[in-house]
Protein backbone atom coordinates (compact mmCIF):
# COMPACT_ATOMS: atom_id res chain seq x y z
CA UNK A 1 0.00 0.00 0.00
CA UNK A 2 1.46 3.42 -1.07
CA UNK A 3 1.18 6.13 1.57
CA UNK A 4 -1.42 7.64 -0.50
CA UNK A 5 -3.26 4.94 -0.11
CA UNK A 6 -2.82 4.01 3.12
CA UNK A 7 -3.47 8.00 4.09
CA UNK A 8 -7.33 7.00 2.25
CA UNK A 9 -7.62 4.22 4.27
CA UNK A 10 -7.39 5.76 7.88
CA UNK A 11 -9.48 8.37 6.22
CA UNK A 12 -11.77 6.25 5.35
CA UNK A 13 -11.91 4.21 8.95
CA UNK A 14 -12.46 7.72 10.52
CA UNK A 15 -15.50 8.75 8.73
CA UNK A 16 -16.92 4.79 9.48
CA UNK A 17 -19.34 4.92 12.47
CA UNK A 18 -17.83 3.90 16.01
CA UNK A 19 -17.63 -0.65 15.84
CA UNK A 20 -20.11 -0.34 18.85
CA UNK A 21 -22.71 1.47 16.77
CA UNK A 22 -22.33 -1.18 14.35
CA UNK A 23 -22.61 -4.14 17.33
CA UNK A 24 -26.04 -2.70 18.41
CA UNK A 25 -27.39 -1.92 14.97
CA UNK A 26 -26.40 -5.61 13.90
CA UNK A 27 -27.69 -6.88 17.30
CA UNK A 28 -31.15 -4.96 16.81
CA UNK A 29 -31.50 -5.81 13.09
CA UNK A 30 -30.61 -9.95 14.16
CA UNK A 31 -33.07 -10.02 16.67
CA UNK A 32 -36.15 -8.86 15.22
CA UNK A 33 -35.18 -11.19 12.20
CA UNK A 34 -36.09 -13.73 14.64
CA UNK A 35 -38.40 -12.17 16.70
CA UNK A 36 -40.56 -11.90 13.80
CA UNK A 37 -42.06 -14.76 13.19
CA UNK A 38 -44.94 -14.66 10.01
CA UNK A 39 -45.17 -11.37 9.04
CA UNK A 40 -43.90 -10.92 5.74
CA UNK A 41 -44.18 -7.02 4.80
CA UNK A 42 -42.55 -6.70 8.05
CA UNK A 43 -39.39 -8.33 7.30
CA UNK A 44 -39.04 -6.91 3.90
CA UNK A 45 -39.53 -3.50 5.76
CA UNK A 46 -36.37 -4.68 7.72
CA UNK A 47 -34.30 -5.55 5.12
CA UNK A 48 -34.73 -2.88 3.34
CA UNK A 49 -33.82 -1.03 5.96
CA UNK A 50 -30.53 -3.27 6.82
CA UNK A 51 -29.89 -3.14 3.15
CA UNK A 52 -29.79 0.49 3.44
CA UNK A 53 -27.41 0.61 6.31
CA UNK A 54 -25.05 -1.40 4.71
CA UNK A 55 -24.99 0.64 1.98
CA UNK A 56 -24.74 3.44 4.14
CA UNK A 57 -21.42 1.98 5.69
CA UNK A 58 -19.55 1.16 2.51
CA UNK A 59 -20.36 -2.71 2.50
CA UNK A 60 -19.21 -3.84 -0.86
CA UNK A 61 -22.19 -5.93 -2.07
CA UNK A 62 -20.06 -7.18 -5.60
CA UNK A 63 -17.61 -8.69 -3.70
CA UNK A 64 -19.86 -10.29 -1.14
CA UNK A 65 -21.80 -11.42 -4.16
CA UNK A 66 -18.27 -13.22 -5.34
CA UNK A 67 -17.63 -14.63 -2.27
CA UNK A 68 -21.22 -15.59 -0.96
CA UNK A 69 -22.67 -16.88 -4.29
CA UNK A 70 -22.74 -21.00 -3.73
CA UNK A 71 -23.77 -19.77 0.29
CA UNK A 72 -26.84 -17.18 -1.32
CA UNK A 73 -27.83 -20.60 -4.24
CA UNK A 74 -27.90 -22.66 -1.12
CA UNK A 75 -30.15 -20.26 0.75
CA UNK A 76 -32.83 -19.72 -2.46
CA UNK A 77 -32.62 -23.91 -2.26
CA UNK A 78 -33.88 -24.14 1.71
CA UNK A 79 -35.80 -21.23 1.07
CA UNK A 80 -37.95 -23.39 -2.62
CA UNK A 81 -37.72 -26.61 -0.22
CA UNK A 82 -39.14 -24.93 2.92
CA UNK A 83 -41.82 -23.78 0.45
CA UNK A 84 -42.27 -26.96 -1.26
CA UNK A 85 -42.80 -28.86 2.55
CA UNK A 86 -44.95 -26.71 4.08
CA UNK A 87 -47.92 -25.82 1.94
CA UNK A 88 -51.17 -23.43 2.90
CA UNK A 89 -53.56 -21.51 1.24
CA UNK A 90 -54.09 -21.07 -2.31
CA UNK A 91 -52.48 -23.78 -4.77
CA UNK A 92 -50.66 -22.48 -7.45
CA UNK A 93 -48.79 -25.61 -8.65
CA UNK A 94 -50.06 -29.43 -8.04
CA UNK A 95 -48.60 -32.42 -9.51
CA UNK A 96 -49.58 -35.85 -8.83
CA UNK A 97 -51.50 -34.58 -5.69
CA UNK A 98 -48.79 -32.89 -4.10
CA UNK A 99 -49.00 -29.22 -3.53
CA UNK A 100 -45.90 -27.84 -4.96
CA UNK A 101 -46.22 -24.39 -5.03
CA UNK A 102 -48.79 -22.56 -2.63
CA UNK A 103 -49.16 -19.03 -1.73
CA UNK A 104 -48.39 -19.78 1.67
CA UNK A 105 -45.46 -22.18 0.91
CA UNK A 106 -44.28 -19.26 -1.00
CA UNK A 107 -44.37 -16.32 2.10
CA UNK A 108 -42.60 -18.87 4.17
CA UNK A 109 -39.80 -19.69 2.06
CA UNK A 110 -39.61 -15.51 1.49
CA UNK A 111 -39.30 -15.37 5.17
CA UNK A 112 -36.57 -17.85 5.57
CA UNK A 113 -34.95 -16.49 2.80
CA UNK A 114 -35.07 -12.65 4.51
CA UNK A 115 -34.17 -14.03 7.53
CA UNK A 116 -31.16 -15.56 6.53
CA UNK A 117 -30.35 -12.63 4.61
CA UNK A 118 -30.84 -10.35 6.97
CA UNK A 119 -28.13 -12.50 9.11
CA UNK A 120 -25.79 -11.94 6.02
CA UNK A 121 -25.61 -8.10 6.09
CA UNK A 122 -26.13 -7.36 9.48
CA UNK A 123 -22.56 -9.59 9.39
CA UNK A 124 -21.41 -8.06 6.29
CA UNK A 125 -21.17 -4.58 7.83
CA UNK A 126 -18.40 -5.85 9.94
CA UNK A 127 -16.25 -6.70 6.71
CA UNK A 128 -16.01 -2.74 6.43
CA UNK A 129 -13.76 -2.51 9.84
CA UNK A 130 -9.90 -3.56 10.33
CA UNK A 131 -9.94 -6.84 12.75
CA UNK A 132 -8.44 -4.51 15.02
CA UNK A 133 -10.97 -1.80 15.52
CA UNK A 134 -13.41 -4.55 15.83
CA UNK A 135 -11.31 -6.55 18.95
CA UNK A 136 -10.98 -2.62 20.03
CA UNK A 137 -15.01 -2.39 19.93
CA UNK A 138 -15.30 -5.35 21.78
CA UNK A 139 -12.99 -5.04 24.79
CA UNK A 140 -14.67 -1.41 25.13
CA UNK A 141 -18.13 -3.21 25.39
CA UNK A 142 -16.44 -5.02 28.51
CA UNK A 143 -16.14 -8.16 26.57
CA UNK A 144 -13.07 -9.80 27.65
CA UNK A 145 -9.99 -9.46 25.36
CA UNK A 146 -8.97 -13.07 25.20
CA UNK A 147 -12.69 -13.88 24.02
CA UNK A 148 -12.56 -10.39 21.52
CA UNK A 149 -9.74 -12.05 20.16
CA UNK A 150 -11.46 -15.80 19.74
CA UNK A 151 -14.11 -14.10 18.04
CA UNK A 152 -11.99 -12.11 15.28
CA UNK A 153 -9.44 -15.74 14.94
CA UNK A 154 -13.08 -17.40 14.67
CA UNK A 155 -14.03 -15.20 12.06
CA UNK A 156 -11.03 -15.63 9.81
CA UNK A 157 -11.11 -19.46 9.67
CA UNK A 158 -14.05 -19.20 8.37
CA UNK A 159 -12.62 -18.71 4.93
CA UNK A 160 -10.24 -21.16 5.74
CA UNK A 161 -12.09 -23.59 5.83
CA UNK A 162 -13.80 -23.20 2.69
CA UNK A 163 -10.30 -22.75 1.46
CA UNK A 164 -9.78 -26.71 2.67
CA UNK A 165 -12.61 -27.81 1.44
CA UNK A 166 -11.60 -26.16 -1.92
CA UNK A 167 -7.85 -27.66 -1.86
CA UNK A 168 -9.39 -31.14 -0.91
CA UNK A 169 -11.84 -31.22 -3.97
CA UNK A 170 -8.62 -29.65 -6.20
CA UNK A 171 -6.79 -32.57 -4.68
CA UNK A 172 -9.06 -35.17 -5.67
CA UNK A 173 -9.65 -33.96 -8.80
CA UNK A 174 -5.95 -33.93 -9.63
CA UNK A 175 -5.98 -37.29 -9.42
CA UNK A 176 -8.82 -37.99 -11.94
CA UNK A 177 -11.84 -37.55 -10.54
CA UNK A 178 -14.41 -35.78 -12.44
CA UNK A 179 -16.48 -34.70 -9.66
CA UNK A 180 -19.11 -32.95 -12.11
CA UNK A 181 -19.60 -36.92 -13.63
CA UNK A 182 -20.50 -38.67 -10.32
CA UNK A 183 -23.85 -39.74 -9.59
CA UNK A 184 -25.60 -37.59 -7.07
CA UNK A 185 -25.26 -39.85 -4.30
CA UNK A 186 -21.64 -40.18 -4.70
CA UNK A 187 -21.15 -36.77 -5.06
CA UNK A 188 -23.42 -36.25 -1.22
CA UNK A 189 -21.21 -39.15 -0.09
CA UNK A 190 -17.81 -37.21 -1.49
CA UNK A 191 -18.90 -33.78 0.52
CA UNK A 192 -19.85 -35.67 3.53
CA UNK A 193 -16.55 -37.61 3.82
CA UNK A 194 -14.44 -35.02 2.86
CA UNK A 195 -16.24 -32.56 5.82
CA UNK A 196 -15.03 -34.38 9.01
CA UNK A 197 -10.76 -34.11 7.36
CA UNK A 198 -10.91 -30.63 6.49
CA UNK A 199 -12.40 -29.86 10.86
CA UNK A 200 -9.89 -31.79 12.06
CA UNK A 201 -7.37 -29.75 9.64
CA UNK A 202 -8.70 -26.91 10.96
CA UNK A 203 -8.63 -27.71 14.54
CA UNK A 204 -5.18 -28.61 14.17
CA UNK A 205 -3.76 -25.35 12.69
CA UNK A 206 -6.25 -23.71 15.20
CA UNK A 207 -4.28 -25.70 18.16
CA UNK A 208 -0.52 -24.62 16.64
CA UNK A 209 -1.88 -20.92 16.56
CA UNK A 210 -2.69 -21.03 20.27
CA UNK A 211 0.29 -22.47 20.49
CA UNK A 212 2.45 -19.87 18.85
CA UNK A 213 0.16 -16.92 20.62
CA UNK A 214 1.44 -18.74 23.65
CA UNK A 215 5.17 -18.71 22.62
CA UNK A 216 4.81 -15.19 21.94
CA UNK A 217 3.41 -14.47 25.43
CA UNK A 218 -0.12 -14.05 24.67
CA UNK A 219 -1.99 -13.84 28.13
CA UNK A 220 1.57 -13.23 30.11
CA UNK A 221 0.46 -9.68 31.53
CA UNK A 222 -3.26 -9.53 33.15
CA UNK A 223 -3.93 -6.29 32.76
CA UNK A 224 -3.59 -5.01 28.90
CA UNK A 225 -3.89 -1.60 28.10
CA UNK A 226 -4.28 0.26 24.54
CA UNK A 227 -2.37 2.67 22.63
CA UNK A 228 -5.47 3.25 19.99
CA UNK A 229 -9.07 3.82 21.53
CA UNK A 230 -12.25 4.64 20.54
CA UNK A 231 -14.60 7.44 20.81
CA UNK A 232 -18.19 7.93 20.26
CA UNK A 233 -18.29 10.98 17.62
CA UNK A 234 -21.77 12.96 17.80
CA UNK A 235 -22.77 11.44 14.90
CA UNK A 236 -22.49 7.81 16.42
CA UNK A 237 -24.83 9.28 19.45
CA UNK A 238 -26.92 10.45 16.57
CA UNK A 239 -26.83 7.35 15.22
CA UNK A 240 -27.09 5.07 18.51
CA UNK A 241 -30.28 7.31 19.50
CA UNK A 242 -31.89 6.39 15.96
CA UNK A 243 -30.92 2.39 16.57
CA UNK A 244 -33.00 3.24 19.94
CA UNK A 245 -35.84 4.59 18.45
CA UNK A 246 -36.17 2.25 15.67
CA UNK A 247 -36.14 -0.50 18.46
CA UNK A 248 -39.11 0.88 20.27
CA UNK A 249 -41.04 1.83 17.02
CA UNK A 250 -40.72 -2.38 16.95
CA UNK A 251 -41.47 -3.17 19.51
CA UNK A 252 -44.57 -0.75 19.84
CA UNK A 253 -45.76 -2.88 16.31
CA UNK A 254 -44.55 -6.23 16.99
CA UNK A 255 -45.65 -6.81 20.54
CA UNK A 256 -48.06 -3.84 21.17
CA UNK A 257 -49.77 -4.81 17.56
CA UNK A 258 -50.19 -1.74 16.24
CA UNK A 259 -49.88 -2.44 12.22
CA UNK A 260 -48.85 -0.32 9.38
CA UNK A 261 -48.78 -2.10 6.64
CA UNK B 1 3.90 -33.98 -25.57
CA UNK B 2 3.00 -31.52 -23.26
CA UNK B 3 3.50 -27.76 -24.94
CA UNK B 4 2.47 -23.98 -24.14
CA UNK B 5 1.84 -21.64 -26.68
CA UNK B 6 2.30 -18.32 -26.00
CA UNK B 7 0.96 -18.25 -22.58
CA UNK B 8 0.83 -15.13 -20.29
CA UNK B 9 -0.56 -14.76 -16.69
CA UNK B 10 -0.95 -12.41 -14.39
CA UNK B 11 -2.11 -12.48 -11.07
CA UNK B 12 -4.98 -9.63 -9.29
CA UNK B 13 -3.23 -6.77 -8.56
CA UNK B 14 -3.79 -7.54 -4.23
CA UNK B 15 -1.63 -10.46 -5.20
CA UNK B 16 1.04 -8.42 -6.41
CA UNK B 17 3.22 -10.80 -8.27
CA UNK B 18 4.91 -10.28 -11.41
CA UNK B 19 3.72 -10.90 -14.66
CA UNK B 20 4.17 -14.47 -16.52
CA UNK B 21 5.14 -14.62 -19.72
CA UNK B 22 5.99 -17.36 -22.21
CA UNK B 23 6.45 -17.87 -25.88
CA UNK B 24 6.25 -21.16 -27.11
CA UNK B 25 7.94 -24.00 -24.80
CA UNK B 26 7.84 -27.43 -25.07
CA UNK B 27 8.29 -29.45 -21.91
CA UNK B 28 8.12 -32.98 -20.55
CA UNK B 29 8.03 -35.13 -23.59
CA UNK B 30 7.34 -38.68 -23.10
CA UNK B 31 9.96 -40.32 -20.89
CA UNK B 32 11.75 -37.50 -20.31
CA UNK B 33 12.37 -34.93 -17.04
CA UNK B 34 12.44 -31.32 -17.79
CA UNK B 35 13.70 -29.45 -14.61
CA UNK B 36 12.58 -25.83 -13.78
CA UNK B 37 15.25 -24.22 -11.15
CA UNK B 38 15.60 -20.36 -10.18
CA UNK B 39 14.90 -18.44 -7.28
CA UNK B 40 12.24 -18.01 -4.79
CA UNK B 41 9.14 -16.05 -6.52
CA UNK B 42 10.43 -16.91 -10.32
CA UNK B 43 7.31 -18.29 -11.59
CA UNK B 44 8.06 -21.77 -11.42
CA UNK B 45 4.74 -23.14 -9.11
CA UNK B 46 3.07 -20.60 -11.27
CA UNK B 47 4.33 -22.80 -14.34
CA UNK B 48 3.72 -26.25 -12.55
CA UNK B 49 0.21 -24.74 -11.84
CA UNK B 50 -0.69 -23.53 -15.41
CA UNK B 51 0.31 -26.79 -16.71
CA UNK B 52 -1.82 -28.81 -14.49
CA UNK B 53 -4.77 -26.61 -15.27
CA UNK B 54 -4.73 -24.88 -11.28
CA UNK B 55 -4.26 -21.70 -12.86
CA UNK B 56 -5.44 -20.51 -16.48
CA UNK B 57 -3.54 -18.04 -18.71
CA UNK B 58 -4.90 -14.99 -19.38
CA UNK B 59 -3.94 -15.51 -23.15
CA UNK B 60 -2.29 -19.01 -25.11
CA UNK B 61 -2.67 -22.30 -24.59
CA UNK B 62 -1.47 -25.42 -23.00
CA UNK B 63 -1.61 -28.30 -25.02
CA UNK B 64 -1.43 -32.20 -24.14
CA UNK B 65 -0.49 -34.20 -27.19
CA UNK B 66 -1.88 -31.21 -29.20
CA UNK B 67 -5.07 -31.06 -27.63
CA UNK B 68 -6.19 -27.85 -25.61
CA UNK B 69 -7.23 -28.51 -22.23
CA UNK B 70 -8.90 -24.41 -21.81
CA UNK B 71 -12.03 -26.69 -21.93
CA UNK B 72 -11.03 -29.65 -19.91
CA UNK B 73 -12.67 -30.54 -16.56
CA UNK B 74 -10.14 -30.33 -13.88
CA UNK B 75 -11.05 -33.91 -13.09
CA UNK B 76 -10.28 -34.71 -16.88
CA UNK B 77 -6.91 -32.85 -16.65
CA UNK B 78 -5.96 -34.77 -13.56
CA UNK B 79 -6.59 -38.49 -15.56
CA UNK B 80 -3.54 -36.68 -17.66
CA UNK B 81 -1.38 -34.86 -15.13
CA UNK B 82 -0.16 -35.79 -11.64
CA UNK B 83 0.62 -32.64 -9.85
CA UNK B 84 2.43 -32.72 -6.56
CA UNK B 85 2.04 -29.93 -4.08
CA UNK B 86 4.79 -27.79 -2.76
CA UNK B 87 3.08 -28.56 0.33
CA UNK B 88 1.94 -32.21 0.60
CA UNK B 89 -0.61 -31.72 3.29
CA UNK B 90 -2.90 -29.34 0.84
CA UNK B 91 -3.36 -32.44 -1.21
CA UNK B 92 -4.20 -34.59 1.98
CA UNK B 93 -7.37 -35.13 2.51
CA UNK B 94 -8.54 -38.21 4.09
CA UNK B 95 -7.89 -39.82 7.93
CA UNK B 96 -6.07 -42.85 6.71
CA UNK B 97 -3.43 -43.33 4.38
CA UNK B 98 -5.02 -46.34 2.79
CA UNK B 99 -8.16 -44.34 1.92
CA UNK B 100 -5.95 -41.64 0.72
CA UNK B 101 -4.94 -43.63 -2.37
CA UNK B 102 -7.77 -45.92 -2.73
CA UNK B 103 -10.68 -43.52 -2.63
CA UNK B 104 -10.08 -41.50 -5.61
CA UNK B 105 -10.06 -45.32 -7.27
CA UNK B 106 -13.20 -46.19 -6.03
CA UNK B 107 -15.03 -42.81 -6.74
CA UNK B 108 -13.42 -43.66 -10.27
CA UNK B 109 -15.51 -46.86 -10.45
CA UNK B 110 -13.08 -49.34 -9.08
CA UNK B 111 -13.72 -52.07 -6.81
CA UNK B 112 -13.06 -51.35 -3.38
CA UNK B 113 -10.81 -54.92 -2.81
CA UNK B 114 -8.58 -53.90 -6.23
CA UNK B 115 -8.88 -50.44 -4.74
CA UNK B 116 -7.10 -51.26 -1.56
CA UNK B 117 -4.56 -54.10 -3.44
CA UNK B 118 -3.39 -50.84 -5.83
CA UNK B 119 -2.81 -48.72 -2.76
CA UNK B 120 -1.38 -51.35 -0.33
CA UNK B 121 1.30 -51.85 -3.25
CA UNK B 122 1.97 -48.35 -3.45
CA UNK B 123 2.16 -48.02 0.06
CA UNK B 124 4.89 -50.55 -0.11
CA UNK B 125 6.64 -49.07 -2.56
CA UNK B 126 6.93 -45.79 -1.01
CA UNK B 127 7.72 -47.48 2.96
CA UNK B 128 4.18 -46.30 3.75
CA UNK B 129 2.42 -49.53 4.18
CA UNK B 130 2.92 -49.98 7.82
CA UNK B 131 1.38 -46.90 8.79
CA UNK B 132 -1.58 -47.33 6.67
CA UNK B 133 -3.74 -47.19 9.34
CA UNK B 134 -2.37 -44.52 11.14
CA UNK B 135 -4.13 -40.89 11.61
CA UNK B 136 -3.33 -39.11 8.20
CA UNK B 137 -2.74 -35.68 10.25
CA UNK B 138 -0.25 -37.41 12.63
CA UNK B 139 2.49 -38.00 10.43
CA UNK B 140 5.91 -36.89 9.75
CA UNK B 141 6.83 -34.09 7.06
CA UNK B 142 8.47 -36.91 4.93
CA UNK B 143 5.88 -39.46 6.18
CA UNK B 144 3.29 -36.63 4.29
CA UNK B 145 5.32 -35.77 1.47
CA UNK B 146 5.87 -40.07 0.00
CA UNK B 147 2.25 -40.33 0.69
CA UNK B 148 1.54 -37.15 -2.07
CA UNK B 149 3.57 -38.34 -4.46
CA UNK B 150 2.61 -42.15 -4.04
CA UNK B 151 -1.36 -40.52 -4.03
CA UNK B 152 -0.20 -38.66 -7.58
CA UNK B 153 0.46 -41.39 -8.99
CA UNK B 154 -2.15 -43.85 -8.48
CA UNK B 155 -4.45 -42.05 -11.09
CA UNK B 156 -1.47 -43.25 -13.55
CA UNK B 157 -1.03 -40.26 -15.58
CA UNK B 158 0.68 -39.58 -18.54
CA UNK B 159 2.64 -36.18 -16.88
CA UNK B 160 3.80 -35.31 -13.57
CA UNK B 161 4.05 -31.85 -12.27
CA UNK B 162 6.45 -32.57 -8.97
CA UNK B 163 6.74 -29.22 -7.20
CA UNK B 164 10.12 -29.71 -4.58
CA UNK B 165 9.12 -33.27 -4.36
CA UNK B 166 12.50 -33.69 -1.97
CA UNK B 167 11.54 -31.62 0.94
CA UNK B 168 11.27 -33.72 4.02
CA UNK B 169 13.06 -36.70 1.90
CA UNK B 170 15.98 -38.51 3.59
CA UNK B 171 19.03 -39.61 1.49
CA UNK B 172 17.91 -43.18 1.01
CA UNK B 173 13.95 -42.34 0.15
CA UNK B 174 15.01 -39.72 -2.65
CA UNK B 175 17.31 -42.57 -4.06
CA UNK B 176 13.98 -44.08 -4.46
CA UNK B 177 11.80 -41.41 -5.77
CA UNK B 178 14.55 -41.25 -8.18
CA UNK B 179 14.12 -45.01 -8.90
CA UNK B 180 10.74 -44.86 -9.15
CA UNK B 181 10.62 -41.67 -11.24
CA UNK B 182 13.18 -43.21 -13.81
CA UNK B 183 10.91 -46.73 -14.14
CA UNK B 184 7.88 -44.46 -14.88
CA UNK B 185 9.88 -42.22 -17.45
CA UNK B 186 10.75 -45.70 -19.04
CA UNK B 187 7.29 -46.52 -19.49
CA UNK B 188 6.85 -43.20 -21.68
CA UNK B 189 5.94 -40.75 -18.67
CA UNK B 190 7.21 -37.29 -18.97
CA UNK B 191 8.06 -35.35 -15.75
CA UNK B 192 8.25 -31.74 -14.76
CA UNK B 193 10.02 -31.25 -11.81
CA UNK B 194 10.46 -27.76 -10.09
CA UNK B 195 13.24 -28.32 -7.71
CA UNK B 196 16.16 -26.58 -6.16
CA UNK B 197 17.54 -29.71 -5.19
CA UNK B 198 20.12 -29.47 -7.84
CA UNK B 199 21.76 -33.32 -6.79
CA UNK B 200 18.42 -34.54 -7.60
CA UNK B 201 17.80 -32.59 -10.63
CA UNK B 202 21.61 -33.95 -11.60
CA UNK B 203 20.23 -37.97 -10.20
CA UNK B 204 17.46 -37.52 -12.83
CA UNK B 205 19.49 -36.41 -15.81
CA UNK B 206 16.98 -34.00 -16.47
CA UNK B 207 17.37 -31.14 -18.67
CA UNK B 208 17.48 -28.23 -16.63
CA UNK B 209 15.97 -24.69 -17.68
CA UNK B 210 15.90 -21.39 -15.60
CA UNK B 211 13.36 -19.16 -14.57
CA UNK B 212 13.27 -15.75 -13.40
CA UNK B 213 10.99 -12.54 -13.23
CA UNK B 214 8.41 -14.76 -14.77
CA UNK B 215 10.25 -16.24 -18.09
CA UNK B 216 12.95 -19.28 -18.94
CA UNK B 217 16.26 -17.04 -19.61
CA UNK B 218 18.12 -20.37 -21.12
Amino acid sequence: MTIDNEQLAIRRARQLPDPRVVFALAFVLSSFAVIIREDLWLMTGLMVISLLCAVCIGVDFRQMWRRLKRLFQLLLFVAILRSIFAPSGTILLELWGVQLLTVGGIQIGALVLLRLGLFITSGAMFTCYTVRRLIQGMVQIKMPYELAYMVSVGVRFIPQLAEELKDSLTALQLRGVVIEELKLKKKLSLYTYLILPVIVSSMQNAKELAMSMEMRAFRAARNRTSFYELSLKPSDIVILCGILAFTIFMGVILFIGVTIF
Amino acid sequence: MLELKNISFSYPARERRQNFSLAMEYFAPSGQCTAIMGENGSGKTTLGKLVAGLLRPDAGCVLYDGEDIATWKLGQIGKQVGYLFQEPSRQLFTPRPLEEIAFPLELRGVPKDEAEAKAIELLRQFELEHIKDSTTYTLSRGEKQRLAIAAAMIAEPRFFVLDEPTTGLDKRRRGILAETLRSLMDGGVGILLISHDSVFVDEMQADIRIMDGGRLVN
